[in-house]
């Protein structure tokens, strides 16, 4: 978590929330790692990850939050919804009972979030088609009524994951580009070149120049 | 000289890397990384049966002392609750007296305070107590009221950055309990541990703070600059630089006892007793930290605490009439102080309103000590001391226009504090010039010999060369300097910063003579030598490995290596019958 020169203009927060077990730190896992974690623990609150992509020749850091789905931190992860900028809603497609209550995550995302926040819809797990309980087509029309992005992807295989994630970041920085996200706004969950502390740090580090950015 | 400073640059740079291998050696257990922050995180509540108790500790293996948590209870609320209704914020200081630290976190800790300046080292033996408390009137409480506090402990003195986080914390819990803790500690959990010289991105509750940990030569004497602040971002937004992990705010905090703020300096660079009196915690810990940091970058070497009160397990100890009062700082808030430290040398006394600028013709005088019967008496330095430096007439002035003509408090904060450390360093500059003239030269330093150590400090013989290259040279101040000198040497402050030198120089040297160890051919003037010079100079080889572990000295595995072949190679070349004595 080191951070060094700041090789990034933008800083963007996503979310990932949905019910307990649906997969969201093996997401995580595959987007910043690219690996698929077998046994993986219960989430406690929250896990944290970043990633740098590159969006129209941009670079934008992911600063990412995976929430616990547990039911006891439900009401502590609604504290780290603010100034998401976007959020991963997540079901597992063979479990129906984790589709169902996709529209109490959503009243929370949108609730907790501004208006600007971009909700990515991604249907776990696709590779167990033997076991699928939610159909595409059926989650594709929740989506659409309810404008979400959406995808299903496998945190195991790794398909989607990449598109999910930088699907996000490309709608988000579209809305940048056409005005409709105010980068001057309080809580975009976006922001612009991190105030660079290069000045001050200047004079306090006589020999080492090492976060002096030249970005 | 300058190959001996070049040797040393190189030293560091060594010492560096071998912190990172020793970091991927180290296997990361749960806990691990928050103990290099947080001691622990106590919720303190009011219990109708019991008075102020506590009512859980994360993580729960943290064991206290009785002790602490009758300490920690009492510090977590205002010493008179009345006036503090809504939130408050402010923080303390006790002794630990509980548990042993795991093997493992003392290296950790060891390694940071070796890179970091001295005023940021870990407390060996004190806690810190960061306090969030909330009073406001609950129906549902038999009492009528919801009084709680969130206490961050922690052994880093870093102010700023823990009363920024227990802010975060606190309000949060109030709302939504015990769980939310629990992932403020498991995201704390996340962060890389503190090291000097890294900035680093810290994930707590939704937000990620970014700090920079100062390294030792970022605060230092002789390093002028003064961290101009960055605008901290509202929260909520994804990142949130804080400016300082230690700095109070010296103006806002010191300003009604402006005019003396010269006298006050000198109080606190020689270690006289002092005492902060104010109207709540808040207000005495501010001035206590601002106090202590009048004379950054030196470390003020004895106990503060920054709100104090009479349950304190230290309470007899400090405030008895037996003794002389000890050379400590404390932050009081209860009416009862006022009488029982009647006999203190040195008192502040802080309004309520700490903005009020003082009437200038008034508040310039010192008051007498035995004007100081009850709490109403007025703000202000109540010592019979007289400063041994004159007046500075020209920041006063400023700070005075500053405040007619309403300069952000930034500005006069960084004008007060800039203009502090200058005259820490004009004092501190020619003790520094000295320490460096007692160092040996670089050619002394023979792979033969002893390694060579620091000359003893020479307090007449230093005072003969502050007369003609003292003060005078970088700092307009007229005044008996050398008077201040001589209190000074009296004190914890000289003592512990001479010490600190001193081992950090001989340290250094050590590693140099280890140096010119291994890089001279043993054989060679082994074969010029009497045998039982050649038997000497394997057992001080030995002293010299048993002194890098010892230490814990940072050295390169390769030199220890080829210190170690050296060894067996001289032993190798001796008789068989030495060899046999040697070899065991």
């Amino acid at each position: 978590m080191t951070s060094g020169p700041y090789n990034y203009s933008y800083i963007f927060k996503y979310i990932i929330i949905g019910d307990m077990g649906v997969g969201k730190s093996c997401l995580l896992h595959q987007f910043t790692e690219k690996k698929f974690m077998a046994d993986c623990p219960h989430t406690i609150g929250v896990e944290f990850g970043t990633r740098i992509i590159e969006v129209s020749g941009q670079k934008i850091k992911l600063q990412i939050w995976d929430t616990a789905g547990q039911e006891r931190f439900r009401a502590v992860t609604r504290s780290y919804y603010r100034g998401a900028a976007g959020a991963l809603m997540v079901y597992d497609i063979t479990r129906r009972s984790t589709y169902n209550h996709l529209s109490s995550w959503l009243t929370d995302a949108r609730n907790l979030t501004n208006p600007n926040t971009v909700i990515f819809l991604i249907g776990n797990k696709s590779d167990l088609e033997a076991q699928r309980d939610v159909t595409y087509e059926e989650a594709k029309q929740f989506a659409e009524e309810n404008g979400l992005l959406f995808l299903e992807a496998s945190a195991k295989t790794g398909e989607h994951v990449e598109e999910a994630f930088l699907d996000t970041a490309r709608k988000i920085y579209q809305n940048i580009l056409d005005g409709s996200l105010d980068l001057n706004a309080a809580e975009t969950g976006v922001q612009h070149k991190p105030s660079a502390p290069d000045s001050n740090q200047a004079n306090l580090e006589p020999g080492g120049g090492k976060d002096s950015c030249s970005c | 000289m300058n190959s001996l400073e070049k040797a040393v640059t190189q030293q560091i740079m060594r010492e560096r890397k071998n912190s990172e291998r020793e970091e991927m050696v180290n296997a990361i257990l749960p806990w691990d990384k928050f103990s290099q922050w947080l001691h622990c995180i106590c919720v303190v509540t009011f219990d109708l049966e019991l008075g102020q108790a506590l009512e859980f500790i994360y993580p729960s293996h943290i064991k206290l002392s009785d002790k602490e948590k009758m300490n920690i209870c009492y510090l977590s609320f205002p010493d008179s609750n009345s006036g503090c209704m809504g939130d408050t914020q402010f923080n303390f200081r006790i002794r630990q007296t509980s548990g042993k630290v795991n093997h493992h976190l003392l290296v950790r800790r060891k390694e940071y305070d070796r890179n970091s300046p001295v005023i940021l080292q870990s407390d060996p033996a004190h806690l810190f107590g960061f306090v969030y408390f909330r009073q406001v009137k609950d129906k549902s409480s038999r009492r009528g009221y919801f009084q709680k506090s969130v206490v961050l402990l922690s052994r880093l003195p870093y102010i700023n950055l823990f009363t920024e986080l227990v802010e975060l914390i606190a309000p949060e819990f109030f709302d939504k309990g015990e769980e939310l803790i629990e992932a403020a500690c498991h995201d704390i959990d996340q962060w890389s541990n503190p090291v000097p010289g890294d900035t680093l991105q810290l994930p707590i509750m939704g937000t990620v703070l970014q700090v920079k940990i100062p390294a030792k030569g970022d605060i230092k004497i002789g390093a002028l600059g003064i961290a101009r602040d960055a605008v901290p971002q509202p929260m909520g937004s994804p990142l949130t630089v804080v400016p300082s992990l230690h700095a109070v705010e010296t103006f806002m905090c010191l300003q009604p006892v402006l005019p003396h703020i010269q006298l006050l300096w000198e109080l606190v660079l020689t270690n006289e007793p002092l005492v902060v009196m104010g109207p709540s915690p808040g207000i005495t810990c501010g001035t206590v930290h601002a106090l202590i940091n009048t004379i950054s970058p030196l470390k003020y070497m004895t106990d503060y605490r920054p709100y104090f009160t009479i349950h304190d397990s230290e309470f007899k100890e400090y405030t008895t009439r037996t003794q002389g009062p000890p050379p400590v700082i404390l932050g009081v808030t209860n009416p009862f102080f006022a009488k029982t430290l009647q006999h203190w040398p040195h008192i502040v006394r802080i309004g309520e309103s700490i903005h009020a600028f003082l009437d200038k013709s008034k508040a310039n005088k010192p008051k007498k000590p035995g004007s100081l019967k009850t709490l109403e008496s007025k703000p202000g330095v109540y010592t019979q001391y007289k400063s041994f430096l004159s007046k500075d007439k020209t920041i006063q002035k400023r700070l005075a226009k500053g405040i007619q003509t309403r300069r952000p408090y930034e500005v006069q904060d960084a004008m007060l504090r800039r203009y502090l450390l200058e005259l820490t360093q004009s004092f501190m500059f020619s003790l520094e010039r000295y320490v460096t003239s007692l160092m040996p030269l670089q050619r002394n330093i023979s792979p033969w010999k002893h390694p060579p150590r620091l000359k003893a400090f020479d307090i007449e013989e230093f005072l003969r060369t502050v007369e003609h290259s003292g003060p005078q040279l970088t700092s307009g101040l007229k005044g008996d300097w050398e008077s201040l000198y001589r209190r000074f040497f009296k004190s914890a402050n000289f003592q512990g910063w001479f010490q600190n030198r001193e081992e950090e120089i001989n340290q250094k040297l050590l590693l140099l003579h280890l140096e010119a160890l291994s890089e001279a051919d043993l054989l060679k003037w082994c074969n010029e030598r009497e045998e039982v010079e050649v038997v000497d100079l394997v057992l001080k080889l030995r002293e010299r490995l048993n002194d890098i572990t010892e230490r814990n000295l940072p050295v390169k595995p390769e030199l220890i290596q080829k210190l170690h072949q050296g060894t067996e190679s001289i032993i190798r070349s001796l008789p068989e019958d030495l060899r046999g004595v040697l070899e065991k």
